[in-house]
């Protein structure tokens, strides 16, 4: 049984049909990159799975149990971590705080907190400053950090190196190539040569649903099977 | 040729207009209805039920004022919360030209020349309030309209240019003959009106008493604008309108300017606004801050708005309708009927006096829990609408018919619609 | 002939027991409003609901502290079980409000959820009415007259409250001084709970991004439900304050008159900031003491203080539409 398995889902944002009929299957400890143009429905697939934006038909399911039609916390609840575009910090609380809010009630907070500033030392130095005060980096590791206490099996993130100078892109990488060590993740990804060095395999979204997919190995960034479907 | 294309422009009018044929004959006949049915067999029950005439002066231009409120907020979605400072404008303006209060127009200064200057000071002030509240939507947009008009109302509570107790507001002194609604300087085509000072007008065997007289007059004044703004909302400005309210941004995106449409969408609902408010103060002759400037008299049209139906330009009128019958049913002096008095007059006093609790006779119950608090049913209905009936009453009905009642009931009859 | 006067009021203002007078004064009058509106500021921030209710609420607990109060304290109570008996209802008022909240929240604004926000607006409103209403209808069942303030219960002050305190110098009225150290509690109380609790953390994210509380496995409608609550609560408390004050005491009119100020409040700090909701009430607060000194001693307008209150609100909302401490995302929340 794939961890995550998505069956014909059709979802629309506002008046528009934004998936078409999205399937793709996603397997624990892998890490599946999706790839398209802007606009052909990666985030909307991602926020489909948590539900934000609830299918129209299709299915859902997450180890077996079927996500359509259940309230997001309970998605996110069950081990589906969001790392959204644009990362949505909350600017208003402090690192710590932000960090904090993301454990699961009854998990033990303190180890939560070492765990995240294990693995963001930068993060550990800054523990009360606010969030909106942080670089485009450092809040990007803080949402990370924030996927990696939340006791989450699936991580889906969204364009981690938008809007990052080239140095910190290589950090989150590395952050990201961390995390999949015990995590399966789901990445949307415009960065090719980031999204092909994480993933495992691959899947290419094109007008709402999927047109290609493929193990990473087997295609380098600028092959003809990507570029038809990715360039601008 | 021309006389054919005539008659057919007349005709396709008539045929979309059928429903408000139906609706102005109705209520055209209404006088005579109350009049007969109150002095029948059920006389008693007909009075305590049926709005009175006054009441129904009182629905009219009221009314007006609930569905200028509706022009701005129903269509663009923007809504006012400071509408009241159009209507207490116009009341105010009119009762101080009346007072010779005000440069430049005299006492005796035609009421309709009044009512279309109270008109136009209120577009000034849409103008003027438009242009720093339509940059922001939303609960903004309500805020800024409600502070702006509140600072009116404390503003004329304490302007003793006014009158000498501004905060009882200014009665009209010094013009004892009723205010003439007509053509304007032409004595024959003028009528008054006013409840006690209007003018009776016996026309073959038919014998119309003031307040009658002022019903059909204040309601002629009503219809002209309602014409006037549902013209408006079918013509290509009020597609604007809507589009505004559905989405600005792609109504922006394809060529128009909103800040411009819903400026004059504005000034559009501040001046008929002014006009409702002018023909409050010309019949009740008096106005104070607190039933024309206060931010309630707002909330009294929105209310009538949700029940009749918002966005639907007629529906606040028949939410009016609504709010001032069962005003009058459960009023506590019983004024235009009601069921107080329906009850003192016609159950026998052994119910009235039997106890329900601890004490509490049927009387005193209905006295405590009833009469006087209209407002408390007035705002469950509310309530009610807002959760389950969200297109309000004509709203409602226009859903089921599939449109505007008077478009659908031309298109059945047989005209190519609009 | 205006400057000479003008010129003397000045002189008279800028006095120092005078400023010491319209300074105190200006801190209660802030504690007020703060106490006023930071149910309203809440229920905003998370929910994005701005509560026409929330002032019949004020009203609601104003009738109930006063109804405890005259209940409870006699001739004879001593000054200190006057004031025990007073947060007795403090606190009884608070579970009141609060489950009233509770109840109005889930009841009838959760079925909003969905629709455009203006429907809560509407739903509120429609709730003013009916409470309002209901109020009035016990309140003239028990001989009251709804519009007067409700004089047993201004009498049910500690004797103590009835003389100035003379402080270095200066007239202090002990009941300005009482409402400052309570406004100050309840603020205080609020941010603690705001900034040191879990359900405080979980209240300042969701009021910044609820679909990312929601993401991170928080139901984000049973925090609603609290905040409403809650929000109510202190609507409730601030009432009960209110029914010792001569300015505003327990009647039907409360509602309006503390809802508009509390419009003011919450929108000039910026709707749904705590930090803002205390710093405009502090800035309504010092317009509201100056303005009533100027009207008192100068300016024979008996709307200025309402007046210049109301254009704060106007000028915030012109300059700065966010408010002093909102983030500037305008428009429809």
């Amino acid at each position: 049984m794939s961890l995550l398995e998505l069956d014909s889902v059709h979802t629309y944002y506002g008046d528009s049909h934004v998936l078409e009929g999205v399937s793709l299957t996603v397997e624990e400890g892998e890490t599946v990159a999706l790839m398209g143009r802007n606009g052909v429905g990666k985030t909307t697939t991602l926020r489909s799975i948590l539900q934000l934006t609830p299918p129209s038909e299709g299915s859902i399911t997450y180890r077996g149990e079927e996500l359509v039609g259940r309230e997001t916390h309970e998605v996110a609840g069950s081990g589906v971590g969001w790392i959204p575009e644009e990362r949505r910090v909350f600017a208003q609380l402090s690192v710590e705080e932000n960090v904090r809010i993301a454990v699961p009630e009854g998990a033990d907070v303190d180890a939560a907190l070492e765990l995240a500033w294990d693995a963001f030392p930068d993060l550990a130095d800054i523990p009360e400053r606010n969030a909106g005060a942080l670089s485009g980096g450092q809040q990007q590791m803080l949402a990370i950090a924030r996927g990696l206490v939340g006791n989450n099996d699936l991580l889906l993130v969204d364009e981690p190196s938008e809007g990052l100078a080239p140095l910190i892109v290589e950090e989150v990488r590395d952050a990201l190539a961390r995390a999949a060590e015990d995590t399966t993740i789901l990445l949307v990804e415009q960065n090719l040569p980031m999204a092909l060095d994480l993933a495992d395999r691959f899947y290419v979204v094109d007008h709402g649903s999927v047109v290609d997919s493929g193990d990473a190995d087997e295609v380098d960034a600028d092959s003809d099977r990507l570029t038809r479907y990715l360039s601008a | 040729m021309a006389d054919e294309t005539g008659r057919d422009w007349v005709r396709q009018y008539a045929r979309e207009h059928v429903v408000h044929l139906v609706v102005v004959a109705l209520l055209g006949l209404y006088p005579f209805f109350y009049d007969a049915i109150t002095h029948s067999i059920v006389g008693a029950e007909a009075t305590t039920v049926l709005p009175q005439m006054e009441t129904m002066v009182a629905v009219f231009y009221f009314g007006l004022f609930a569905m200028s409120f509706d022009f701005i907020s129903g269509y663009t979605g923007y809504l006012s919360f400071g509408h009241a400072i159009f209507y207490g404008t116009g009341a105010y303006f009119v009762v101080l030209v009346s007072n010779g209060k005000i440069p430049l127009l005299g006492a005796g200064t035609p009421f309709m020349v009044s009512l279309v200057l109270a008109g136009l000071l209120a577009v000034v002030i849409a103008l003027l309030v438009g242009s720093i509240s339509f940059r922001l939507s939303g609960v903004y947009f309500a805020m800024i309209t409600l502070g702006v008009s509140q600072v009116a109302y404390v503003f004329i509570r304490g302007w003793d240019f006014v009158s000498s107790n501004p905060k009882d507001g200014a009665a009209v002194v010094g013009h004892p003959t009723g205010f003439n609604i007509g053509v304007p300087w032409v004595d024959s085509l003028n009528l008054a009106i006013g409840p006690l000072v209007g003018d009776e007008l016996s026309l073959a065997w038919i014998h119309l008493g003031t307040t009658q007289v002022s019903y059909y007059l204040v309601g002629l004044v009503v219809l002209a604008c309602y014409l006037v703004m549902q013209r408006l909302i079918h013509s290509p400005f009020g597609k604007v309108m809507v589009a505004i309210r559905e989405n600005e941004e792609r109504a922006e995106a394809v060529g128009y300017e909103p800040y411009r449409y819903k400026l004059a969408a504005f000034a559009v609902s501040g001046f008929f606004a002014a006009i409702a408010g002018g023909l409050f103060a010309g019949f009740r002759r008096s106005v104070a801050p607190e039933n024309s400037m206060y931010f309630l008299v707002t909330g009294d049209a929105l209310l009538s708005s949700i029940i009749g139906g918002f966005g639907t330009l007629a529906g606040p009128l028949y939410g009016r309708l609504f709010d001032e019958t069962l005003r009058e049913f459960l009023s506590k002096e019983g004024a235009g009927g009601g069921l107080l008095p329906y009850l003192q007059g016609h159950v026998p006093g052994g119910v009235m006096d039997a106890v329900i609790y601890n004490g509490l006779t049927v009387g005193e119950a209905i006295n405590t829990f009833l009469n006087g608090h209209a407002s408390l049913y007035i705002g469950v209905v509310f309530v009610v609408f807002v959760l389950y009936v969200p297109g309000g009453l004509l709203g409602t009905i226009r859903g089921r018919a599939g449109g505007p009642l008077a478009k659908r009931v031309g298109r059945l009859l047989g005209g190519d619609g609009e | 002939m205006i400057l000479p006067l003008l010129a003397d009021a000045l002189g008279q203002f800028f006095r120092p027991d005078t400023l010491v007078n319209v300074f105190v004064d200006g801190l209660s009058k802030a504690a007020i409003y703060a106490m006023i509106a930071l149910g309203l500021t809440l229920v905003f921030g998370l929910l994005g609901v701005l509560n026409f209710a929330h002032g019949s609420l004020t009203m609601i607990g104003a009738y109930l502290g006063g109804l405890v109060m005259v209940l409870v304290v006699g001739s004879a109570t001593g000054d200190v079980a006057r004031l025990a008996a007073f947060f007795f209802a403090l606190v009884f008022v608070f579970a009141a409000l609060a489950a009233l909240g509770g109840l109005m929240e889930v009841g009838l604004i959760r079925e909003l959820y969905d629709r455009p926000p203006v429907y809560q607006i509407l739903l509120t409103f429609g709730l003013t009415l009916i409470l309002d209403e209901l109020t009035r209808i016990a309140v003239t069942f028990y001989g009251l007259q709804p519009v007067a303030k409700w004089q047993d219960a201004l009498g049910t002050k500690p004797a103590f409250m009835a003389t100035s305190v003379h402080v270095g110098g200066v007239d202090l009225s002990p009941l300005s001084l009482f409402e400052i150290a309570l406004g100050a509690v309840v603020v205080l109380g609020v941010w603690l709970f705001l900034t040191r609790t879990r359900y405080g953390l979980v209240i300042r994210a969701g009021s910044e991004d609820d679909e990312m509380t929601a993401a991170l496995g928080i139901d984000v409608h049973r925090v609603f439900t609290v905040v409403f609550a809650l929000g109510s609560g202190l609507a409730g408390i601030a009432g009960v304050l209110l029914m010792w004050d001569q300015v505003w005491g327990a009647s039907l009119p409360l509602a309006q008159q503390t809802l508009l100020p509390a419009f003011v409040v919450v929108i000039v700090g910026g709707l749904g900031t705590f930090r803002g909701t205390v710093v405009a009430a502090l800035l309504v607060g010092m317009v509201d003491a100056t303005m009533t000194w100027w009207f008192q001693n100068a300016v024979s307008f008996a709307g200025l203080p309402q007046m210049m209150i109301f254009l704060v609100l106007v000028v915030t909302l012109v300059v700065r539409p966010q408010g002093l401490f909102g983030i500037a995302e305008v428009g429809d929340h």
